[in-house]
């Protein structure tokens, strides 16, 4: 169990600048997860830390030690870590036991009741240990190469997008199994995704990743109700901005007159409701009217697009949850639950703006 | 990096002492050596040969492929290891064997017939691999969007085989132009015929060196033909999920059409040399000359297998980096490997005896001479077998195992190594082949008083008597028949 | 990545030269330069210099090693080579060759005594090579499809337009290319350069002698233009390549009657010229000179006092041109046979 920490990291590849000055800290025993939409750079840090780049300036730190910068430069095999690339990459040419053995030292890869332990440990039965990778499901694989990575009790497990390469029912399972392991390992994790929900359920603490820098580092629950700005708020979910005037404690707004605990001063601002915080009413019940537009079922909710009845016609989305979705054409009244989170001063959009799903 | 530019240096080497010899006395004057009608003669040759081998060795190559890897030809196995099986049969044994067969069998025709038989396979191997694993999604995609079988065949299938058929295409062209021993039997000049003309009239003639100078330009040309149309495409296929693999066209009624086609193809491709050199092995009592196999045959298996597994050794550095980096000096320098190879063997042999005989003397007519001459001859061929091998290594696995403790030595001994090893091996299989084979270099750089099969072979055959050189042509495809297998697993495992 | 590469790449490299090392200390061990032995380079059939120096070996004890070659690029070879050249001793089948590498200076002067051996008619006036064995230019033809009587009188007519696409000959070769040298010294070099031009339009070219002769006995030509032995030695043994021909002389000393004569030399820089003139004196001596009959190669004898095979016609019968063989000018034959076309 070591912490990991990153200061001033900036790295490229040939001609291309890809990580500026990121800072990071990981403490022992818990996970980081990294998230970013695909080319942000977010592989190529945990490439860094992994050693098979090296960065053009900054500090990798294990522990107490540096890893690299400062002239120091450690290569990957001296590292201990373990690390799960998006493919798993178990070596086609030996068997599961040998792959999950490749990095034990020598007298201890003959060792069949450890492969078969370690089978077990990410949730696989031990009868595998004979097949070869190209006989297992993707799942599998991928579990195969968490189960290899961890052979060396490793104090730091790096995950680059383990999970990404799965259908859906498989990468729940999967990512559940890896971090049962993990936690029973107690290891130091950090975990490249683009998945928001990954992010948010895998980890202690969110980095968000945006061209080569961290727009916000936090708590899942942090980055999620308060984020830094618009692209942090839309990288971790649906959101709805809405053009407000702060006046004291309270914020107002195309959905009435809202409390803004701790707000920063007065004037015109930028609030960010999440979907799950509109909640639908009868229209006699007070709150904001509204005429539902179009609904968007997914079973175990809707997302219901609403115009309000504001005179400008500002659309926002409400998720329901439970009973019968709306229907389009449908008139309700809007009420907000909670605070609305202010982004601070910003010139108000015409209209609320939507983020992809 | 280093390393990879020093293969490199050595396959140029042979160029410039060519072109500098070519251009000793002046460009004017060379230029008139460029400029009479018998390079045009050797021109009109030479590329009315490679034009319609290459259309031929297409034709054949791709419908052979297409009947064993897409239709329910029956017996699919044996015919895919019979059109492998000319490669092991040399195309100046091949030559051989038609002559001695039919009296005054010669000229544009005859060679013709004997290059593509002897060449297609060139085409065969890649193509079949590739129709054998390439997803048939995009057939069946268009069969949706309403193309017939033959279209969607024409349009899409034929786009999807562009890079292996190019390859093929290139490879049979090389060779052609290279070609001696076959096309001299048949009395059909081209510059390699021309250029040994002038080797054995004036042995390292400016006019030869002119000569070979317009055979390399026309090989640059090929070159970059190849690189132009083969367009960016193929890459190794990761990710999850097998690839599907296509289902088989029923031939129906014309089963028995193509049965007899793919036999005929056989019978001229095997059966004849087989025939010819089995009926004059059995007329050994003909022979003028003593047959002697046992020396010829020591001095071809070291040669071919030092050769083999030295040329694989060098071609790895500039092997991995072709293929982990798609730079322009990446490309130069592979390109550059595939120049050189298109001379005839004389030709860099000459180049090597003015450079052993000038700067190092100790080595003039020794092994080491001889074998430095195979290395820069047969790059190519080790070369796309170890790219291919290389290709199917995913460079993240090397990564997988730096993180679980093994430096770069030991990665490669533990993960690159034996993953990379059957492609290579069929590369070494390749270069092994074409040394046990190869005539004009041999001729000139064995340390004296040696003698290969080929060149005993060709010893017997140039005074026509044919029941001398049997026992050579025989051992020279026993020899070669493992290895074409070894070949065709090689070439089967890359691409899968 | 780069660093991996850099390393892998040494490592292959390490590789290969282990292995060329291994390959080379292997082999050297039977291809080595410097074996102890005597070196010659030799243009000659292999069949008759693998006798000759098998039988040197037996009398003198001293061995030989042979690289094997033509004519005219050994002799290339030799001068390109120049005072470092490997060979010890020279041998060719026809003159030209050897007074190229006479004229590089390369020659050591042949032994008094060796010269003594043969007749003055075979050793040039440098005294720097001697002749060991001659051979006759004939035609050979096939009488089902020419008539002995419509035969050319001489060489130079089957310029002549009636000829076309009925002869041919070896034209790349060197035997071929000393007879054109003879028509040089005979006729000139205007009426060389047309021979030469109907040459290229009218004939057929062929690898060798032996496949010109083959052609005209399968009938794919008429007539060819070869050395007299091949004919005689296929007669001798089963007829196969020429049963269907007969041989046409040309005599009354006319360019096709011409005789040329095999030349042995001794090299001005061989560490082993005392061996190298022994060599030499074994040739011509009338042991050596027995070795043509014996071996069947039907080659002319040169030794004084040796008769040839009975069953060649007398050499003093063929009526040949008196041409000094240090005349034969290699180098403007092979410029007039590239002027033409034919190279």
């Amino acid at each position: 169990m070591r912490s990991l920490r990153l200061t001033g990291v900036s790295a490229s590849h040939p001609r291309t600048p890809v990580l500026h000055d990121i800072d990071l800290t990981v403490a022992a025993g818990t996970t980081t997860a990294v998230l970013g939409p695909s080319g942000c750079g977010k592989t190529t840090l945990l490439r860094v830390v992994a050693g098979f780049m090296r960065p053009d300036a900054g500090e990798v730190r294990l522990g107490d030690d540096v890893v690299a910068g400062h002239g120091t430069w450690v290569p990957p095999e001296k590292r201990g870590f373990g690390y799960v690339a998006q493919e798993g990459n178990l070596f086609p040419h030996l068997d599961i036991s040998a792959n999950i053995a490749y990095g034990l030292p020598r007298r201890e890869r003959r060792d069949r009741a450890r492969a078969c332990e370690l089978l077990e440990l990410v949730g696989l039965p031990a009868d595998l240990a004979t097949r070869r990778p190209d006989q297992l499901s993707g799942g599998q694989q991928q579990r195969v190469a968490l189960a290899r990575a961890l052979a060396r009790r490793p104090r730091i497990v790096l995950l680059d997008e383990p999970f990404s390469a799965l259908d859906p029912e498989l990468r729940v399972a999967t990512r559940e199994a890896v971090a049962a392991a993990l936690r029973h390992e107690q290891a130091t994790v950090v975990l490249v995704t683009h998945d928001q929900a990954e992010a948010l359920s895998f980890a202690d603490q969110v980095a968000i990743m945006h061209a080569g820098r961290f727009v916000q580092v936090g708590t899942p629950l942090e980055v999620y109700r308060t984020p830094a700005d618009r692209r942090s708020a839309t990288s971790l979910g649906e959101a709805c901005f809405l053009a407000g005037r702060l006046a004291g404690s309270t914020v107002t707004c195309a959905l009435g007159i809202l409390p803004a605990p701790g707000a920063p001063g007065s004037g015109d601002c930028e609030v960010m409701l999440r979907p799950e915080q509109l909640h639908l009413g009868a229209p006699e019940g007070g709150g904001v009217l509204a005429e539902v537009t179009r609904v968007e079922f997914f079973g175990h909710d809707a997302l219901a697009e609403l115009r309000l009845a504001d005179g400008i016609g500002t659309v926002v989305r409400a998720r329901t949850t439970g009973g019968t979705p709306p229907v389009v054409g449908q008139r309700v009244s809007v009420s907000v639950e909670g605070a609305p989170h202010v982004l601070g001063s910003a010139p108000a959009p015409a209209t609320a703006e939507l983020a992809p799903r | 990096m280093a390393t990879a530019l020093l293969v490199a240096a050595l396959c140029v080497l042979p160029l410039v002492v060519v072109v500098a010899k070519a251009l000793e006395s002046g460009a004017a004057d060379a230029f008139a050596l460029v400029w009479r009608p018998r390079v045009g003669e050797l021109l009109r040759n030479t590329l009315s040969l490679v034009a319609i081998v290459g259309l031929l060795s297409t034709l054949i190559g791709v419908g052979a492929a297409w009947l064993v890897e897409r239709t329910a030809l029956p017996g699919a196995a044996f015919w895919r290891v019979a059109f492998v099986a000319p490669l092991a049969v040399p195309a100046f044994v091949n030559s051989f064997a038609w002559s001695a067969l039919i009296p005054g069998f010669e000229g544009l025709a005859g060679a013709v017939i004997v290059t593509t038989l002897s060449y297609f396979p060139f085409v065969f191997l890649p193509v079949a691999a590739l129709l054998r694993t390439v997803d048939p999604g995009l057939e069946e995609a268009a069969r949706a969007l309403g193309h017939g079988p033959w279209q969607t065949a024409l349009r899409v299938g034929l786009a999807q085989v562009r890079p292996a058929l190019l390859g093929g295409v290139l490879l049979v062209s090389l060779h052609l132009l290279a070609e001696y021993g076959a096309l001299e039997m048949l009395r059909f000049p081209t510059f390699t015929t021309a250029i040994l003309d002038q080797f054995e009239v004036a042995f390292d003639s400016r006019s030869g060196s002119v000569l070979a100078t317009v055979l390399m330009a026309l090989a640059a040309t090929f070159l970059t033909l190849e690189l132009l149309t083969r367009g960016r495409t193929r890459h190794v296929r990761l990710g999850p999920g097998a690839a599907r693999r296509a289902a088989r066209t029923p031939l129906g009624r014309g089963t028995p059409l193509a049965l007899l086609a793919v036999s005929a193809l056989t019978a001229l491709a095997i059966g004849v040399p087989a025939w010819s050199i089995g009926t004059w092995l059995s007329r050994s009592e003909q022979a003028q000359e003593p047959t002697n196999i046992g020396p010829a045959l020591w001095w071809t298996l070291a040669l071919a297998l030092v050769a083999a597994l030295v040329t694989t050794a060098a071609t790895l550095p500039a092997a991995w980096l072709v293929t982990r980096s798609r730079s322009w000096v990446a490309v130069l320098l592979e390109r550059v490997t595939y120049l050189a190879a298109s001379l005839p063997g004389v030709v860099v042999a000459l180049a090597l005896i003015t450079l052993t005989i000038t700067y190092a003397r100790p080595l003039y007519q020794t092994a080491f001479a001889l074998v430095l001459a195979y290395v820069i001859l047969f790059i190519p061929r080790a070369m796309i077998a170890t790219r291919a091998a290389i290709a199917t290594v995913p460079p993240e696995l090397g990564d997988a195992a730096r993180a679980l403790g093994d430096g770069p030595l030991r990665t490669f001994a533990r993960v690159q190594a034996p993953l990379m090893l059957r492609g290579t091996l069929a590369g070494s299989a390749l270069v092994f082949i074409a040394v046990s084979t190869e005539l004009t270099a041999t001729l000139l750089l064995a340390p004296t008083g040696t003698r290969t099969l080929a060149t005993a072979f060709w010893d017997a055959s140039a005074s026509l008597d044919y029941a001398a050189a049997a026992p050579y042509a025989a051992a020279l495809v026993v020899l070669s028949a493992p290895l074409t297998y070894l070949l065709l697993r090689g070439n089967r495992e890359e691409l899968s | 990545m780069r660093h991996r590469t850099t390393l892998l790449a040494a490592a292959a490299t390490a590789a290969a030269l282990g292995l060329a090392a291994c390959g080379e200390s292997s082999l050297e061990a039977t291809g080595d330069l410097d074996s102890g032995k005597l070196t010659i380079y030799s243009a000659q059939h292999k069949n008759l210099t693998e006798a000759w120096g098998q039988a040197f070996q037996d009398e003198t004890g001293i061995e030989v090693q042979v690289r094997y070659g033509n004519d005219s690029s050994m002799g290339a070879q030799i001068v390109e080579e120049g005072a470092s050249s490997p060979a010890d001793v020279f041998l060719t089948e026809n003159s030209p060759a050897m007074t190229t590498v006479e004229q590089a200076g390369l020659l050591a002067p042949v032994d008094a005594a060796t010269i003594e051996q043969v007749g003055p008619q075979y050793v040039p006036s440098s005294k720097h090579w001697v002749g060991i064995a001659a051979r006759s230019t004939v035609l050979v033809y096939n009488p089902s499809m020419v008539a002995e009587a419509d035969l050319p009188a001489s060489l130079m007519d089957l310029a002549d337009e009636k000829y076309a696409g009925q002869w041919g000959a070896a034209a790349g070769g060197a035997d071929f290319q000393a007879i054109v040298s003879a028509i040089l010294a005979e006729q000139g070099e205007e009426a060389t350069a047309e021979w030469l031009a109907a040459l290229k339009s009218n004939a057929k070219v062929y690898q060798n002698n032996i496949a010109t002769m083959k052609a005209v006995n399968a009938g794919q030509s008429a007539m060819g233009v070869i050395y007299h032995y091949y004919w005689y030695r296929d007669q001798a043994l089963d007829k196969v390549s020429s049963g269907n021909t007969a041989l046409h002389y040309f005599k009354n000393e006319d360019p096709g009657a011409f005789v040329s004569l095999s030349g042995a030399g001794v090299l001005e820089s061989s560490k082993r010229p005392e061996d190298a003139q022994k060599f030499l004196a074994y040739l011509t001596s009338p042991a050596g000179q027995e070795v043509l009959r014996t071996t069947d190669v039907k080659e002319y004898a040169v030794g004084r006092g040796v008769e040839s095979d009975p069953a060649l016609p007398p050499l003093d019968s063929l009526e040949a041109p008196k041409i000094d063989p240090f005349t034969l000018n290699g180098p403007q034959v092979i410029d007039l046979m590239t002027e033409a076309g034919l190279l």
